[in-house]
């Protein structure tokens, strides 16, 4: 019994011998000349056309615009991380619902995950910004962004989580059941918490997709990331300039939440090691 | 005996597996301090038979009592039921995200609702006593199949149970760990624990047991005493399944 687990690597391919590894020395290099040529044409493209010209970078030194960017920063987390909680929570309700055994509830819930999952967030946005306020129901901005991208994400991740609970092994249903938790108590102290941390690759993913779903926010006009980006080329005639710095934030950010998903499955409880033992024969 | 010192007791258990008949009109009775162990070949229904004990397994008709009670179907009163017998596992089935310790304390803190620092307290001698106390703040993965064996044994003991059912303990063990999971065993049913063990071990069988239990085909062909089981089985099938299994 191994404390370690296989990275992907190993289990994809066998150790290289010298022929393989020459190979990928060539290919190595190939592969970098070939970046770095279409880096450079990249870059001299954009002097041709002007791109690179200081006019276009001339206001990324007035702070005025760094407060600006970094008020959209602040809308789209708070879109994001709502959107977010919103649909965990729902995605797990579903989940429980589409798994609770109860023949109607069942059905009810897999129509909602399937209609979640089928409809482009774009669409839903335009149900609650332009459909609803014809019924008399019009919610502020911010809501008419987050609960689209919300319920959307909700179908996904209920399929996520449901993936995860049927990873979880049998047996470890079982033993809970067998010294007196109830039901509702095997899921929650046994089966979800391991559930979550087999699903984390596919939960971050999806709060990725979460944070790029808010980008549409500028339907609705909140003000987030990608709004403000588009005032800000409007007023300075900056497309590229503009565009190239915000992709960079988003980068940034979807890497944090790499990270920051990484950290917290780590820090929820004890580490999870391969599962050699769970099922011998 | 006495009627109250019946402690599992099955009627005219039947169970179907779609056209399988995998349990025919079993009839079984556990009395308090006996040591039954159920043996046969592989799906002959022993396990099965184990398993409907505490209904991880169901049944189509008959009558399953534990202290004269009918096993609860469902519900708080099954949870409770559940949590008076204990149950060990071919694959251990620790839970994976929890520490040995909190493996042991969970099942008193969540259902008995003991305090944690008397659970804990509680544990720790009990992982003393199957020889895993030092090992109680590491996760089961990192542990040896035989000392996880003897963890879920703790956890079982922790609830403090009527009975003990063992569902094949040994059989997902390296030969050399089999030893260290059957002496735990001995030693429950030396100070008289109920237990109920299917097993595949016949030196335990004949060590242990008051009485041995021969299943086949779903059902029971014969049971008896252990030497008299061993040495003079009645049933042509018991002869040819011993023989099979010593090698003759």
């Amino acid at each position: 019994m191994s404390a370690h687990t296989t990275s992907m690597r190993d289990a994809l391919y066998e150790a290289p011998g010298p022929r393989t590894k020459l190979l990928t020395l060539i290919g190595t290099i190939v592969s970098l000349v070939l970046v770095c040529i279409g880096l450079a044409l990249v870059i001299q493209q954009f002097r041709i056309t002007g791109q690179l010209d200081a006019k276009y970078w001339a206001f990324y030194t007035n702070m005025n615009t760094w407060r600006f960017l970094f008020d959209g920063f602040l809308g789209t987390i708070k879109v994001a991380a709502m959107a977010a909680v919103l649909s965990l929570a729902l995605g797990v309700v579903l989940m429980l619902g589409r798994t609770s055994g109860i023949k109607v509830l069942e059905i009810v819930c897999r129509v909602i995950i399937d209609f979640f999952r089928g409809v482009p967030s774009l669409l839903l946005i335009y149900f609650f910004y332009l459909a609803m306020p014809q019924y008399g129901v019009r919610l502020p901005p911010f809501w008419m962004i987050t609960l689209p991208v919300a319920l959307a994400a909700s179908g996904v991740l209920a399929e996520v989580f449901r993936a995860g609970v049927n990873a979880v092994p049998k047996g470890q249903t079982e033993a809970a059941l067998s010294i007196g938790l109830t039901p509702g108590k095997t899921m929650f102290k046994i089966v979800l918490p391991q559930a979550l941390r087999i699903v984390v690759p596919s939960l971050i993913s999806q709060l990725v997709v979460v944070v790029k779903d808010t980008t549409v926010a500028y339907v609705v006009s909140y003000p987030d990331l990608m709004q403000n980006a588009r005032v800000l080329l409007t007023t300075h005639d900056a497309v590229v300039s503009v565009y190239l710095v915000v992709a960079i934030i988003y980068i940034l950010v979807n890497f944090a939440i790499n990270q920051l998903s990484i950290y917290m499955a780590r820090r929820s409880g004890n580490p999870i090691i391969s599962r050699t033992t769970e099922n011998p024969t | 005996m006495a009627e109250q010192s019946r402690v599992i007791e099955l009627r005219h258990v039947d169970k179907h597996y779609d056209k399988l008949h995998v349990l025919q009109d079993i009839n079984l009775t556990v009395h308090k301090g006996e040591v039954v162990v159920l043996i046969g070949p592989s799906g002959s229904g022993k396990s099965t038979l184990c398993r409907t004990i505490n209904r991880l397994e169901t049944i189509d008709s008959g009558e399953i009592l534990i202290e004269g009670e009918p096993l609860p179907q469902e519900g708080k009163a099954l949870a409770q039921m559940r949590a008076e017998i204990g149950m060990v596992f071919q694959s251990f089935n620790l839970f994976a995200h929890k520490t040995i310790l909190q493996n042991v304390t969970l099942g008193p803190i969540e259902v008995l609702k003991t305090p944690k620092d008397v659970a804990e307290r509680e544990a720790m001698e009990l992982l003393e006593r199957v020889g895993v106390a030092e090992q109680a703040h590491k996760v089961p993965a990192q542990l040896s199949g035989g000392q996880q064996q003897r963890v879920a044994i703790a956890r079982s003991l922790a609830m403090h149970p009527k009975a003990m059912l063992f569902d094949e303990p040994t059989s997902a063990l390296d030969p050399e760990m089999i030893n260290e999971v059957l002496e735990v065993m001995v030693e429950l049913a030396q100070e008289g624990m109920t237990m109920v063990v299917v097993t595949h071990e016949m030196n335990f069988a004949r060590r242990v047991s008051n009485r041995v239990v021969f299943m086949a085909d779903g059902q029971i062909v014969e049971e008896g005493a252990p030497d008299e089981f061993f040495d003079r089985p009645k049933s042509q099938r018991a002869k040819d399944f011993l023989d099979s299994i010593r090698g003759h």
